[in-house]
């Protein structure tokens, strides 16, 4: 099995490998929620029922090919800063973050699958693919679902579904979400309006980290809502259809803002480049606001191609946990802060070298 | 937890957001349907019920059934309204109707499409020829023609041997 160690030296399969459809549209996601017959769900059972259905799940999902060296452990094994590292990689989700006993997750070795056991739900499967490749992502995630229906009694409910701890994701038990960056759109202050279109369309859009939280980097997700009454391929269709209408109105706010004013766009691109290679002390979501203008800057062409690589992996890499985790101790916000800035001056060095010494060490 | 109206078993929870104030209320079902609570359709349900003046941009009924609790989990239906969330994969069952209403407001549909479970698909299929099987041969035992019977018979045990051992007694074809 795989340490928590190595899986954090690794970067995921989908961070890396920068290709001109991740400029816009980053990573696509699909999970399915799964519960097993006459099992509790996981909020509303006693800690020995968890424990139990975590035992007789374990075993087959660490089994699975798929999973074969790949990472598991117990959420109770696990500390805090471990957990908010695992939530900021996306491999477990915030709720899954704060639960311990008779919870666990497997994640594969090339971190684009994992399993979430008790979460919500009793079994969360997950997929991960770079760009926008929602089907692609359901079927890496369907296909570890269909080894593992021969084995577990799922609840099925003839006319509702896959019976999950909510309602809302009764059905298909699947939501599909891809990450989009939108800078153009938010600078060419469009991005109201396209948000509000998606909503109209019955699809939800969230910040970064998932349910009820803001906006960061102008990264965006865009999901499904219903679950209920239309099928995974027609939810995928219409999902993937209105991802690729908002890339496109992304790229021609690109354009647009390139042709109609050059100068706004250059002066944000700088100014971020200037601020990321000389600032001292940077907080998240500074880093992230400058981190955005910098890949934009990239993505156009005004900055080396390189950084668009870089910026993805800062972008994980400034988190709080991460940073800890890198530092190998605890650190306090100020500490972070610090940190932070010092992390990005090293990685930005070799395609954006200071042109003096601010630090005072005479040469 | 009793009527606000009268002394009786409250089955009726009723809760309204209008202008961003939480008016909850609770009723006997014989206060409810005097009420009109019953029809979801109706809005302004506070204002009948408790005689306040106020513009409903939205409001919720979710009127009960017999069940309050789950028999396979013990969760109550009270718990719902407070996480959101059942029990256990029977609770849908338990309070099917709380579910048949609040469907409309979650999801396109109300009724599962898309993919079903392989073993699931297996079984279906299987039942159904079960189904078959057996109401043919309970209409050739009818017509006493035992040589059809006796074939039906013989299919019944290579689909499911332990069914075939007593196909009529089994009363929900």
């Amino acid at each position: 099995m795989m340490r928590f160690k190595t899986l954090l030296k690794h970067p995921a399969d989908w961070m890396t490998g920068h290709t001109a459809e991740t400029s816009v549209v980053v990573t696509s996601r699909v999970r399915l929620a799964r519960n097993i017959r006459n099992a509790p769900f996981p909020g509303w059972a006693r800690k020995n029922q968890r424990r139990e259905l975590l035992e007789s799940l374990h075993g087959k999902l660490e089994a699975l090919p798929e999973m074969k060296r790949g990472f598991s452990h117990e959420l109770s094994s696990l500390d805090s800063l471990q957990k908010q590292v695992l939530v900021e990689r996306h491999l477990i989700s915030r709720e899954q973050a704060a639960r311990n006993e008779g919870s666990a997750t497997v994640v594969n070795r090339k971190q684009t699958l994992s399993l979430m056991v008790n979460e919500e739900d009793h079994l969360r499967i997950q997929a991960i693919r770079p760009s926008l490749q929602l089907k692609e992502a359901y079927h890496l995630a369907h296909k570890v679902d269909q080894a593992l229906e021969k084995e577990l009694p799922y609840a099925f409910h003839p006319k509702w579904g896959y019976l999950t701890a909510c309602p809302t994701n009764l059905g298909t038990g699947m939501r599909a979400s891809s990450m989009l960056h939108l800078p153009g759109l938010v600078l060419s202050d469009q991005i109201g309006q396209v948000l509000k279109g998606i909503a109209k369309l019955g699809l939800a859009v969230r910040g970064l980290y998932g349910e009820g939280t803001e906006s960061l980097g102008n990264l965006y997700q865009i999901s499904n809502q219903s679950t209920l009454g239309e099928s995974e391929n027609d939810i995928l269709a219409r999902l993937s259809k209105v991802i690729g209408d908002v890339a496109r109105y992304e790229s021609q706010a690109r354009e647009k803002l390139m042709t109609d004013d050059p100068l706004m766009v250059q002066d944000h691109i700088g100014r971020a480049a200037g601020i990321l290679t000389y600032a001292r002390i940077i907080a998240s979501k500074e880093a992230l606001t400058h981190l955005s203008m910098l890949r934009l800057g990239a993505d156009l062409g005004v900055m080396p191609e390189e950084l668009v690589e870089t910026c993805d992996r800062l972008f994980m890499e400034t988190q709080p946990a991460h940073l800890q985790w890198d530092a190998g101790s605890k650190l306090e916000p100020d500490a972070r802060d610090i940190m932070r800035a010092q992390m990005i001056r090293d990685q930005l060095r070799s395609a954006l070298p200071p042109a003096i010494d601010i630090s005072g060490n005479k040469h | 937890m009793k009527c606000d109206l009268c002394e009786e078993k409250a089955t009726v929870f009723y809760t309204q957001i209008a202008d961003g104030k939480l008016k909850k209320f609770v009723l006997c079902e014989t206060c409810a349907q005097e009420k009109g609570i019953t029809n979801p359709d109706g809005l302004l349900m506070a204002e009948q019920v408790l005689d306040h003046t106020l513009s409903v941009p939205e409001a919720e009924a979710i009127s009960l059934g017999s069940s309050t609790e789950c028999s396979t989990c013990g969760f109550g239906i009270g718990n719902y309204q407070k996480v959101g969330r059942f029990g256990c994969p029977d609770c849908y069952d338990a309070f099917a109707r709380e579910v048949s209403e609040r469907i409309p407001t979650l999801h396109k549909g109300d009724a599962h499409v898309g993919y079903i479970p392989a073993g699931l698909v297996a079984t279906q299929a299987r039942d159904a020829r079960l189904r078959d099987i057996k109401s043919r041969l309970l209409k050739a035992i009818d017509a006493e023609n035992y040589e059809e019977a006796g074939r039906l018979r013989d299919e019944l045990e290579r689909v499911n041997p332990v069914v075939a051992e007593n196909p009529v007694a089994e009363s929900d074809l």
